[in-house]
């Protein structure tokens, strides 16, 4: 059994680059990654923004598996989930049985369904791949994951939509701590697809202009895809092959609202905030940064304010809290994934990456969003928020690594 | 030897298949050999025979879960509503008791609502996006049924999706029982559901997996495999910790041990390799469970008619590695293949072969077919107190559960 579970390795696959460093120093820049839609035809939809990973190649990118037999969300996480072990050198682990995968997604591979249905139209079910089933299966993401690495152990796909990256990490976290497994990667993918642009487009979600978290003007979320990956350990196993360590996990806190499917009621996600604290021990005012779920529509980003205010108290005012999705857009299953790395990445480096496109405050978001220039600054202790459909709520907690 | 607070019980269960609403008529099922596949020509497209499919007809919807509220709720949303209304009865939590404590949910679950999605899909295809329904949309992330059902039934605590294609309802126990054992809940509801749809069926018709036009039911075990039976369901258990089941007093119906898992990198590609998946869950599972492979007194296996069913068998033999045959029990020959329910009801359905005393047999089955099992008759006895669960996922996965049907109460008749 292991207390200490540190993060080795990063992989991510975003809309503003491929790769730990290529994405970090884009983000710092406050770079943006949205664009008009272009990997369908967009007409007919009153906005057209997404955040796309354009000119994916993933075939120079894999050691083992064959990218053309998986959907394009596999892909992602497969290539996020290689770069994660380059980056930790580990390419090969000694015992593969005890290496394990947790993943989440928000809809799998939707691209394998879009497929499915353009036939299913044109009445042309020879046309329909024997391997509909396997290669839709969201399950089949942390399967590729695994066959790329070669691991044997745990292989979990959490499917908890948008707040899916924080619950794989989660559960990696705790098996590894129960001395199920000595390496996981864990995190989340999705990947762009006419159903969820639709879905969000039908819900009047999607920005016209620009994501604007936080801003008194914003107007709504931009749909987004990719990939972001960890490499976890436990303590023993990093020390013994002498790993770089940028930070560790230090515990989590998950809820339900059990409310509404779309509206939160911020309540779960402030007792999701409080149990990530009592878990991790530690206090409100330790905490130096909060990674915000900050969509950038006008309730979620109201709520989530309200509930860091009523977690954090006076202190709220002055918490650094950022989001990336300004950048990147929502992606999906795997932004709490990447927004973990990139407080990994904060707590190493002592930087936090902007809130872009903010200009006007609103009295309603009363919170520091680092606006527009990423900042230096010490950062022990981290906050990852993140909250779903269903009224999944999920946050994690990261501190600098200190060995005992 | 774990404390109160870490031990994991099972206090309580809820079910819903075409082969049954409570376990005790599954079983019977079973005993007598019932199939629940019905022959679906109106499902059938482009040349395929009319699928063998087990929908659940007979269950009213309306008046199990009432009318407030439906509209919201889709096929696997109402299955797994349903299920989870029984498993609160069934372990004796009232809706007063369930507003003071955060009780969790675990479902399991292969494909969600492929249904809901694809016609959300398709009518934003042919109509044009502006009428593509909302409601659709909220209920095609994978999660919409747990969702759901923690709204229906207040449910606060971890509410979490497992996806494990034909492992998802085991990884959901095992999931859910890690939560309680790491001292994260006291309390969840776990298990899975699927519904069954012309969509899914084409794909698994595609496959080849379905029974063919020559065969009218599913053999687990058979050779050769001649297919399975696609069935609809969702079955849930009360997982609890010991300390909170004997705080409340609720009969305590089983204790989950343990339970471990691999996966085959080679996705099931080779029946050999995914055989070794198989045995490394089953050995893993009995070291999790602190239990020698000798006090294992039978194992629920997932087998299911297809090619898969050998891989499983020769897995537990190895993993197992024992002499003489182990009786062996395959609920799929009674319930069809339910997908993401099928970890809870084997589960369930090795709790009430114990309990019983009897194996129910696997109608059709060749005697010769499998030496390492014993799947005896209506009539075989089974004697001891512990079970093996095992499943197989189509890519690569293996998981195993280890289950001891609780002493006090294995005279007992059982309420669900």
């Amino acid at each position: 059994m292991s207390e200490r579970i540190v993060i080795t390795g990063l992989g991510l696959v975003t809309p503003v680059g491929v790769g730990r460093e290529e994405a970090w120093r884009a983000l710092l820049a406050g770079c943006c990654g949205i664009r008009e839609v272009e990997s369908f035809d967009a007409t007919g939809f009153t906005s057209r923004l997404g955040a796309e990973v354009r000119g994916f190649e993933p075939a120079g990118l894999l050691a083992r598996i064959d990218p053309a037999g998986v959907g394009r969300a596999s892909q992602f996480a497969a290539v996020a989930a290689r770069l994660a072990l380059t980056d930790a050198g580990l390419p090969t682990v000694a015992d593969p049985e005890r290496a394990g995968v947790a993943m989440g997604t928000t809809s799998g591979e939707p691209r394998e369904i879009e497929d499915f249905d353009d036939r299913w139209l044109a009445a042309d079910y020879e046309g329909v791949r024997g391997e509909f089933v396997n290669r839709y299966r969201c399950a089949s993401i942390p399967e590729v994951v695994a066959s790329e690495a070669g691991f044997r152990g745990l292989n979990i796909m959490i499917p908890t939509a948008c707040a899916a990256g924080n619950y794989a990490i989660a559960y990696a976290f705790d098996a590894l701590r129960a001395g199920r497994a000595d390496v996981m990667l864990a995190g989340g993918a999705d990947c762009f697809s006419r159903i969820t642009y639709s879905g969000f487009s039908r819900l009047g979600a999607i920005a016209a202009e620009r994501c604007q978290p936080f801003d008194r003007n914003r107007q709504g979320m931009v749909p987004g895809e990719g990939a972001g990956v960890l490499t976890l350990e436990t303590w023993e196993h990093a020390a013994a092959r002498g790993a770089r360590v940028y930070a560790e996990i230090a515990g989590y806190g998950l809820s339900c609202d059990a409310h509404h499917m779309t509206a939160a009621d911020g309540d779960g996600a402030a007792r999701a905030m409080i149990q990530a604290l009592r878990d991790s021990g530690h206090r409100p005012e330790e905490v130096s940064y909060v990674s915000a779920h900050g969509t950038g529509t006008p309730t979620n980003d109201r709520l989530e304010c309200a509930a860091v205010g009523r977690v954090f108290g006076e202190g709220a005012a002055t918490l650094p809290m950022s989001s990336i999705k300004s950048m990147i857009g929502h992606t999906m299953g795997a932004a709490s994934a990447i927004e973990a790395a990139v407080c990994a990445l904060a707590i190493h480096e002592g930087r936090v990456p902007p809130t872009i496109n903010f200009s006007e405050p609103d009295p309603e978001c009363p919170v520091d969003c680092v606006a527009n220039e990423c900042r230096e600054m010490p950062v022990a202790v981290a906050m990852s928020n993140a909250y779903a459909f269903g009224g999944n709520n999920a946050s994690l907690m990261l501190r600098a690594w200190e060995a005992a | 030897m774990r404390s109160d607070a870490r031990r994991v019980v099972v206090t309580g269960a809820g079910i819903a298949c075409a082969a049954g609403d409570r376990m005790g008529e599954l079983w019977a099922a079973a005993r007598d050999g019932r199939s629940p596949g019905v022959r679906r020509p109106e499902l059938a497209l482009d040349g395929m025979p009319g699928p063998l499919a087990a929908f659940h007809d007979r269950l009213d919807v309306r008046a199990e879960l009432g009318r407030e509220g439906l509209r919201a709720l889709d096929r696997t949303g109402r299955l797994a509503a349903v299920a989870a209304r029984r498993a609160l009865a069934d372990a004796g939590w009232p809706a007063a008791a369930l507003a003071g404590t955060e009780v969790g949910l675990v479902l399991g679950t292969m494909f969600g609502s492929l249904r809901t999605i694809c016609e959300f899909d398709r009518r934003g295809v042919s109509a044009g996006p502006s009428y593509a329904k909302p409601l659709d949309f909220v209920n095609s992330v994978i999660n919409a049924a747990a969702g759901q059902t923690a709204i229906r039934f207040d449910l606060r605590g971890v509410n979490a999706t497992v996806s494990g294609d034909l492992t998802s309802g085991l990884q959901a126990l095992a999931y859910a029982a890690d939560l309680v054992r790491g001292g994260r809940a006291t309390a969840l509801l776990a298990g899975g559901a699927d519904e069954l749809c012309a969509e899914s069926l084409y794909g698994f018709h595609r496959l080849g997996l379905l029974c063919g036009a020559g065969s009218e039911r599913a053999v687990p075990l058979g050779r050769p495999a001649e297919g399975m039976v696609l069935a609809e369901g969702a079955a849930l258990l009360m997982l609890e910790s010991l300390a909170s089941a004997r705080a409340r007093g609720a009969t305590i119906l089983a204790e989950i041990l343990g339970h471990g898992s691999a996966y085959d990198p080679g996705r099931g590609a080779g029946a050999h390799h995914l055989a070794a998946a198989v045995a490394g869950a089953v050995r893993s599972a009995l070291q999790d469970a602190d239990r020698p492979a000798g006090a294992i007194d039978c194992v629920s296996l997932a087998a299911n008619g297809t090619h898969l069913d050998a891989a499983e068998t020769a897995g537990v033999g190895r993993g197992l590695s024992r002499p003489g045959p182990v009786p062996a029990l395959a609920a799929k020959a009674a319930t069809g293949e339910t997908l993401g329910a099928a970890g809870a009801l084997q589960t369930l359905f090795a709790i009430e072969s114990l309990r019983n005393r009897r194996l129910p047999g696997i109608p059709g089955l060749d005697p010769g077919a499998a030496p390492a099992l014993a799947a005896g008759g209506g009539t075989s006895t089974l004697e001891g107190s512990t079970a093996l669960v095992t499943a197989v996922g189509l890519q690569g996965k293996a998981a195993a559960l280890v289950a001891e049907v609780a002493p006090q109460t294995t005279d007992h008749d059982r309420r669900a």
